[in-house]
């Protein structure tokens, strides 16, 4: 593991926060997966959007079955662990404080599962180009772990000059006012959190797809807020939502994660 | 299981992050499982068979159950290694390290050319069964297909696997499951009929052949090739999760899974069948047996399996036999080049080359009752060294040795294992024990000539 030095600016986080887990000296974790030897790089507005997380650089190399993690390891470790190096470098002059991890894997999702649950991340990272972070889209579901989101975004957005547009498609036999009163709720933990008042905008609407009215209004903002839904046959034959927005809104989306359930 | 929430000392030592990233294990108890498995049971139930009967009459059912109780005396030992050592190279790692380089180099050399041989005799099985589905189709060849498509199945495998780089592990695990809920479903009915459940009782053949004991013990050694698999279980060891548990209950359990169905699988052919024309049937004997079942469902159901087993058995061993030479490799024992990767697929093609090239040879000879036993000679040998190698490390008890799985009665089982194993080598035949001592001659050779300054030894 290498510690990246950062500069010595205080962590951003202002509202006293007592929930343990998730943030390292109230700066929010936030993994950032990237397939390292496949001439990824790291997406440009990357740094801009992280510049006050506590970030998980996740190099990772898948490698086929037929190959043996260790023999890869010897190959393509001292590549991997400099070009890592360069990316981490990149984020930590944009202000992040950054940790790397390099993994060499015959499967990708086990790996960067195991990562969020050892850095106990808040979110992750599909790491998408974006040419500047001036409008961050927050898609909210209901109330199970809202709280996971506001941290995410009051800590890295709160002194940012982002706005921020809170959306809330409304739920089966939800009316409008529940969900306006469910996000006014949401804003005025974030305001409480440090987040400019004058920044925030509030979205309800009755949407027949969520997933369509997410992704088409995610044009209009540079990234995108929300979290990881329950696997379900659904989700297997579509993919994540999550997932499906990252895919036609083309921008970075960090995929708030649940809390995992302590060992 | 003793110890298994252990912390993985040496495990743990070996995925961390050294300046040059970590290792994720991701091979599960079933993934470890389905390697053992899906390896050894294309051998036993799709092609030997035929030939056992021929050899012992019913009592080949003994002589796979002498070949599980042999494979058993070592699956324990080599697991007690293997969660010392859970590292890639399984059997050669654990005898160079424990026994030194000169048995070691003998060892990754034979087990390189050993699962060459395993796998050009599944390939020429893979060959029945594919002839086999012309027949069936009614589509007839003017020559014995088996061995022109073992050799196209050789080098459509070898290319798959330099540019094959989806992960295929669930695929295998898929295999594995379909083929034993056939498996079960055919010897469940299979051995009912044969207990006169369904009509008349069949009259049970001698269960002693001719030959005697003599036959039996020399049938044991020629399908001893049907239980190779669960050391390759050992040879992917070092992406096994958890292996202080996992990697013994494979093993263990792998063997007796296959021994069981085995044993079953020769009894139901018998009963169907006199061992002579058993014997006629060659390979692809069980075909014969499910079709004189239930028709000819019950004969396409087992070409299918069949395939699918033999085709795994090779592909596993393919992969394995390039395993075992970046074992070597990666010690110095052969040139460094053989365990070099291209960046593109991050396969090692020269060592899957080295392994996919002699098995192509070897299948277009044909000689299905030599590979094997070749096969089971080199294995044999290995397996024996394992047990010393158990003897040799807990009487010399270096530091690092630290097991979190110990054999029951480690010295007693190695002991009987050592012995088992280089006793069933003295009941194959003249030709096969020839080419195994040469096989082991050269390797010492090349080691002499190569590598004698290499020192592996408690190495790590």
């Amino acid at each position: 593991m290498t510690e990246t030095p950062t500069d010595d600016r205080e962590p951003t986080e202002t509202g006293a926060d007592s929930e343990a887990g998730g943030e390292s000296e109230g700066r929010p974790s936030v993994l950032v997966p990237i397939e390292v030897l496949e001439g990824e790089s790291l997406p440009s507005g990357t740094s801009a959007l992280l510049a006050n997380a506590h970030v998980v650089l996740c190099g990772y190399h898948v490698i086929p079955e037929q190959t043996a993690a260790e023999q890869a390891r010897e190959q393509f470790g001292e590549t991997a662990m400099s070009k890592l190096d360069e990316f981490a470098g990149a984020l930590a002059a944009g202000g992040a404080d950054v940790e790397t991890r390099l993994v060499f894997t015959h499967d990708k999702d086990t790996t960067i599962d195991r990562l969020i649950y050892e850095h106990d991340c808040l979110a992750v990272l599909v790491p998408n180009s974006t040419e500047r972070v001036e409008s961050v889209l927050v898609a909210l579901r209901g109330t199970v772990g809202v709280g996971r989101n506001t941290r995410l975004v009051a800590g890295l957005f709160a002194d940012a000059d982002v706005d921020v547009t809170l959306y809330h498609a409304l739920n089966e036999g939800e009316s409008p006012e529940d969900g306006e009163s469910f996000l006014s709720g949401v804003r005025s933990d974030l305001v409480e959190r440090g987040v400019d008042p004058e920044a925030l905008e509030t979205v309800v609407e009755d949407a027949d797809v969520p997933i369509d009215t997410i992704a088409d209004r995610a044009a209009s903002h540079d990234a995108v807020v929300m979290g990881e839904t329950d696997p379900s046959v659904t989700t297997f034959v579509f993919g994540m939502p999550s997932e499906q927005v990252a895919d036609r809104f083309l921008g970075p989306v960090l995929v708030v994660q649940r809390a995992r359930p302590e060992e | 299981m003793a110890g298994s929430d252990a912390p993985e000392a040496l495990a743990d030592v070996i995925d961390a992050d050294t300046g040059e990233g970590e290792l994720e294990r991701t091979i599960g108890l079933v993934g470890g499982l389905a390697i053992g498995v899906g390896t050894m049971i294309g051998a036993g139930i799709f092609v030997f068979p035929g030939l056992a009967a021929e050899n012992a009459g019913p009592a080949a059912a003994l002589s796979f159950a002498i070949g599980a109780v042999v494979a058993l005396l070592v699956a324990l030992p080599a697991s007690e290694l293997a969660t010392a050592m859970p590292r890639s190279g399984g059997g050669y790692f654990f005898i160079s390290r424990g026994l030194g380089t000169a048995p070691g180099a003998v060892v990754g050399i034979g087990l390189w050319l050993g699962l060459v041989f395993a796998s050009a005799f599944y390939l020429v099985g893979l060959g029945s069964y594919a002839g086999q589905v012309f027949l069936e189709a009614g589509i007839a060849l003017p020559v014995d297909p088996a061995i022109p498509l073992g050799v196209a199945f050789g080098v459509g495998l070898t290319v798959l696997s330099l540019f094959g780089t989806e992960n295929t592990a669930s695929l295998q695990n898929a295999i594995v499951i379909s083929l034993l809920v056939i498996l079960t479903l055919f010897l469940s009915y299979g051995s009912l009929d044969a207990l006169g459940v369904f009509g008349a009782e069949r009259v049970p053949e001698r269960f002693f052949p001719p030959g005697g004991l003599l036959s039996v013990l020399q049938t044991a050694a020629l399908v001893f090739t049907s239980y190779l698999g669960f050391a390759q279980v050992a040879t992917v060891a070092g992406d096994i999760t958890d292996p202080s548990r996992n990697l013994p209950l494979a093993m263990v359990g792998s063997v007796l899974l296959v021994g069981v169905f085995y044993v079953v699988t020769i009894f139901v052919a018998t009963s169907a069948f006199g061992s002579a024309r058993l014997g006629e049937f060659g390979e692809i004997a069980m075909v014969e047996v499910a079709r004189s079942f239930v028709g000819f469902p019950g004969a396409l159901a087992i070409v299918v399996a069949g395939l699918l087993a033999t085709f795994s058995s090779a592909n596993a061993s393919i992969l394995s036999a390039s395993r075992a030479v970046y074992a070597v490799s990666r010690d110095g024992i052969i040139p460094e080049a053989a365990s070099r990767l291209n960046l593109r697929y991050g396969t090692p093609h020269v060592a899957l080359g080295l392994a996919g090239g002699p098995i192509v040879v070897l299948a277009a000879t044909g000689q299905v009752e030599l590979l094997a036993e070749v096969a089971s000679f080199l294995h044999l040998v290995m397996y024996g060294l394992i047990c010393v190698g158990l003897i040799q490390l807990r009487r010399e008890s270096p530091s690092w040795y630290d097991p979190s799985f110990r054999c029951p009665a480690g010295l007693a089982v190695a002991g009987v294992g050592a012995l088992a194993s280089f006793a069933l080598i003295a009941f194959m035949r003249p030709a096969s024990i020839g080419v195994g001592v040469a096989v082991m001659i050269a390797a010492y050779g090349w080691y002499r000539y190569y590598a004698t300054d290499v020192e592996l030894k408690g190495d790590f």
